[in-house]
């Protein structure tokens, strides 16, 4: 049922795509993925050379940056997203700015990295997409929640927000986002709403899968060539 | 105008359904104007007022023709035209004066159409001379006092001429002599309502045309307004006219003044026409033809020629149109049932009543003291009208206020409406503005100094001895991180922005090594609506001292952080506004290993506190020997603006 899911299965080294422009950034996460030992990176710092690199193989997981020198990474995580369903995709982001996240997770991206975050942070937090597991931030959350509340008014606001459709959310999945914007930790949120915490992970990932965008994934493309959504 | 009558439903509908309202109405229409005319007759059974009998002179010799007959007073002339040798009436009188030397007069309540008195051969009145008491429709009396020099003591003789003139036959009523004082009360009663009464109906119609007209002007389409104030015009000067006894043109269009009852009448028709928005008959004109043919008599010059067709043709068509304004007024009230159409018909009955006493009284059938009425009743109907209309004016005019005042009202609510959706709007865009400005600086700190900085962290980490920049520039992406969080919209709720620092201190207390055990009351804080951007700058950067603290200079392993909304385990709220612990289990009191932490640290505690006042919140902050403990109790509301520092006194 879940291609991904299959994936996180499979034994042996996770290769990565790491897209990174920012030399010292690039430099920083490569080694902090080296150090945990269980994955194979391959790092880029053009989307031209990323392109290349995707000619030759879909990887387990790709890392990239927005802002590339020749392009969007967000033309990488479409072109990944519908030749290969079961790649994992993060989105590297300084700050974890909502609109440049959201963005990426509308064309098919399942967590972002933060630049600054320490080097075991950054092994655990791929691994754990590796494992399945989609990590989601408060903002973000809080993002998508207010955007579900928004878009029951009809607010201004949300006209010239990037498109993002809450409709197929269930109210489960709205206050598992609720609880996480305010902080509580899965585990208090598997309590408050009565779940098993192991569900929670799977729970967030079905929120990501929802708001992923195949229909109007060519919309957003526009949209973002245009102009209109800035990244 | 609004005209209610005017507006009320055709009958046509009504009388198929319902013929028995309409026989109602008929019944109760001719039982009304029943009522008003027997009231009427028997206001006229009312003799006018006349001085004691005592002093009347009952009888006289009248000698006429060069005949001398006896005659009783009151007496009606055969003859009617006698200018040029009057009749005259030759009496006596006894004369007693008193020792006070009470002074005398001679009263003549009633007499037509002047006469001459004379006492003991000596002139003594002659009304001829006095233009108010020729009017002969309005009933003049008049009183002299008799010179004592005139009087002799015991018998006197007596003489009057009377002069009379068309159409109407001479008539002389009693006489009385006596005392002054005896007779005057009788005089002035006459007098009051004879001439002065009159003359204040004339002065109240000259103001309500005067009103109607100036009505009209301001309103051409209210027709009727000008036609009442033109027959009130002609009234007055119907009022004005002088009985002339002489002859000539002049002379004839004075008589002509006099003779304004068709046109009168007529206008009145058209008045009530107009009044119940009804269309004007098509031979409307032709009531204007009495009133030509009273025209073309005063041509020649003759007064009593004015007088005499006045009498045939002006007083009947006068008295027809006034019945046939009975009749149009009874239709509308048959038809419509409205009430002033049924008050007007009820004076107008009182008013052809009138005419028709009159018409007796003139024609000699009936006596009693010769006083004509329909004048008088006249005067005071058309006062009642103009009154009425007036009034009914300043009522619509009242509505025309109560309108104004409800628009206003309404216009006042709309505008009021207008104004909290343009705050509303005005709201909404400057959260749009703030939202625009936020991810404009988001990307901008994105693209520019975020990736300096993350260039700097990632520089140094490779760098020996690069730690401390390290450190810096994470404190500075912490802070533009802050800044660009506290500047979302949260809804109030401090929790949403919690949720983000929490995530930043995690990593922060991660990277040395120091658990985060956070732990949120499941109903949050409570919601504050006017919590803004720069309030969640202040308490993140308490928090974040607060971690920092712990972080750098505790020893912890592990750093509590407590969010709730209830009473805490620890000290009571000072605030409905909800709290927020964090604590440690590092050294607290006990001297740090580096020695120029208590300078860093005081100042932090001083900065932390100094925030907490800004937002009106109560910090506590506890260093004991088993850690420090900072404890903010956040304010039920939130200042507006940051609030000066000894307004809250905190006790560390």
């Amino acid at each position: 049922m879940d291609p991904r899911a299959e994936h996180a299965a499979v034994e042996g080294p996770i290769d990565i795509l790491l897209v990174e422009d920012d030399l010292p950034t690039l430099e920083r996460l490569r080694d902090a993925l080296d150090a945990a030992g269980e994955f194979v990176v391959t790092s880029v710092a053009t989307l031209a050379e990323a392109m290349a690199k995707l000619d030759a193989g879909m990887p387990r997981i790709l890392l990239t940056d927005l802002q590339l020198p020749d392009g969007h990474g967000i033309e990488l995580i479409r072109r990944v997203r519908r030749a290969s369903p079961g790649t994992d995709i993060m989105v590297i982001s300084i700050l974890g700015d909502e609109e440049s996240v959201i963005a990426a997770i509308t064309a098919g991206a399942t967590g972002y990295l933060l630049k600054d975050a320490v080097p075991t942070d950054v092994a655990a937090t791929v691994r754990e997409l590796a494992q399945g597991h989609s990590p989601i931030s408060a903002s973000i959350a809080r993002y998508i929640v207010r955007r579900t509340q928004a878009s029951g008014q009809a607010h201004a606001e949300a006209e010239r927000r990037p498109a993002l459709n809450t409709a197929k959310l269930t109210a489960r999945e709205i206050d598992i986002l609720w609880g996480i914007a305010k902080g509580f930790s899965y585990a208090d949120i598997a309590e408050h709403l009565g779940l098993s915490r192991q569900t929670v992970p799977g729970h967030i990932k079905n929120i990501y899968r929802k708001l992923e965008v195949n229909t109007r994934g060519e919309a957003v493309f526009e949209a973002v060539q245009q102009g209109l959504i800035r990244l | 105008m609004n005209e209610p009558a005017g507006r009320a439903a055709p009958l046509s509908g009504r009388r198929h359904e319902k013929p028995s309202a309409l026989w109602r109405r008929i019944g109760l229409f001719a039982v009304l104007q029943l009522l008003v005319v027997v009231t009427c007759l028997l206001l006229m059974q009312q003799a006018p007022p006349t001085p004691p009998a005592a002093y009347a002179i009952r009888s006289a010799t009248l000698v006429a023709n060069g005949e001398s007959t006896q005659v009783s007073l009151p007496f009606l002339l055969h003859s009617t035209f006698t200018m040029a040798d009057p009749p005259v009436f030759e009496s006596s009188f006894q004369y007693h004066p008193d020792s006070a030397g009470t002074p005398w007069a001679i009263m003549l309540p009633r007499f037509a159409n002047a006469v001459e008195v004379r006492i003991n051969g000596q002139n003594v009145l002659d009304t001829r001379l006095d233009p108010v008491a020729n009017r002969q429709l309005q009933n003049p009396s008049v009183i002299a006092t008799i010179p004592d020099t005139m009087l002799r003591e015991g018998r006197n003789d007596l003489s009057m001429r009377l002069y009379v003139w068309g159409p109407l036959r001479g008539y002389l009523d009693r006489v009385f002599i006596g005392p002054r004082a005896e007779l005057s009360p009788a005089y002035r009663l006459r007098n009051f309502l004879f001439s002065t009464l009159p003359l204040i109906f004339k002065a109240w119609q000259a103001i309500l045309a005067l009103i109607l007209g100036i009505m009209w002007l301001n309103r051409r389409h209210d027709v009727a307004y000008g036609v009442l104030g033109l027959t009130m015009v002609v009234g007055v000067l119907q009022g004005l006219a002088m009985t002339p006894l002489t002859t000539g043109v002049p002379a004839s269009l004075d008589a002509l003044l006099a003779a304004t009852m068709p046109l009168e009448a007529a206008l009145m028709f058209i008045f009530l026409v107009l009044f119940f928005h009804c269309p004007l008959p098509r031979w409307t004109p032709l009531l204007f033809l009495p009133s030509l043919v009273m025209l073309i008599s005063a041509i020649p010059g003759d007064p009593a020629l004015v007088r005499w067709v006045y009498a045939l043709v002006g007083v009947s068509a006068g008295g027809l149109f006034m019945v046939l304004c009975l009749f149009f007024l009874a239709r509308i009230t048959l038809q419509r049932g409205d009430i002033v159409s049924l008050t007007l018909s009820c004076a107008i009955t009182a008013l052809v009543t009138a005419w028709g006493y009159d018409l007796l009284v003139a024609t000699d059938i009936l006596g009693h003291g010769r006083i004509f009425l329909s004048r008088l009743s006249y005067s005071f109907l058309l006062v009642a009208i103009g009154a009425g209309l007036t009034w009914r004016f300043a009522h619509a005019l009242n509505e025309v206020d109560n309108f104004a005042s409800r628009m206003v009202e309404l216009v006042g609510e709309a505008e009021e409406k207008v104004r909290a959706s343009f705050a509303r709007e005005e709201e909404r865009s400057r959260a749009m503005t703030l939202a625009a400005e936020r991810s404009r600086l988001t990307r901008d700190l994105h693209d520019g100094l975020g990736g300096q900085l993350m260039s700097i962290v990632a520089l140094s980490e490779r760098e020996a001895g690069g730690e401390r920049i390290n450190q810096a520039a994470r404190a500075a992406l912490r802070e533009l991180r802050l800044v660009i969080d506290a500047m979302d919209d949260m809804g109030g709720d401090l929790l949403l922005a919690l949720g983000s620092w929490r995530e930043r201190a995690q990593a922060q207390l991660r990277s040395h090594d120091i658990q985060l055990d956070w732990q949120a009351e499941q109903q949050g804080l409570p919601l504050h609506p006017e919590l803004r951007p720069w309030h969640v700058i202040q308490i993140v950067r308490i928090l974040d001292e607060a971690i920092t603290n712990a972080a750098r200079h505790s020893g912890a392993g592990r750093v509590r952080v407590r969010v709730g909304s209830g009473r805490p385990d620890g000290p009571e709220a000072s605030g409905s506004g909800g709290w927020i612990s964090i604590s440690d289990d590092g050294r607290g009191a006990a001297p740090p290993p580096d020695l120029r932490v208590p300078v860093r640290k005081g100042r932090g505690l001083a900065n932390m506190r100094a925030r907490a006042t800004m937002c009106g919140a109560s910090l506590d902050i506890v260093i004991g020997g088993s850690g420090a403990s900072v404890r903010l109790d956040l304010p039920a509301t939130f200042p507006a603006t940051p609030l000066a520092e000894p307004a809250v006194a905190a006790s560390s």
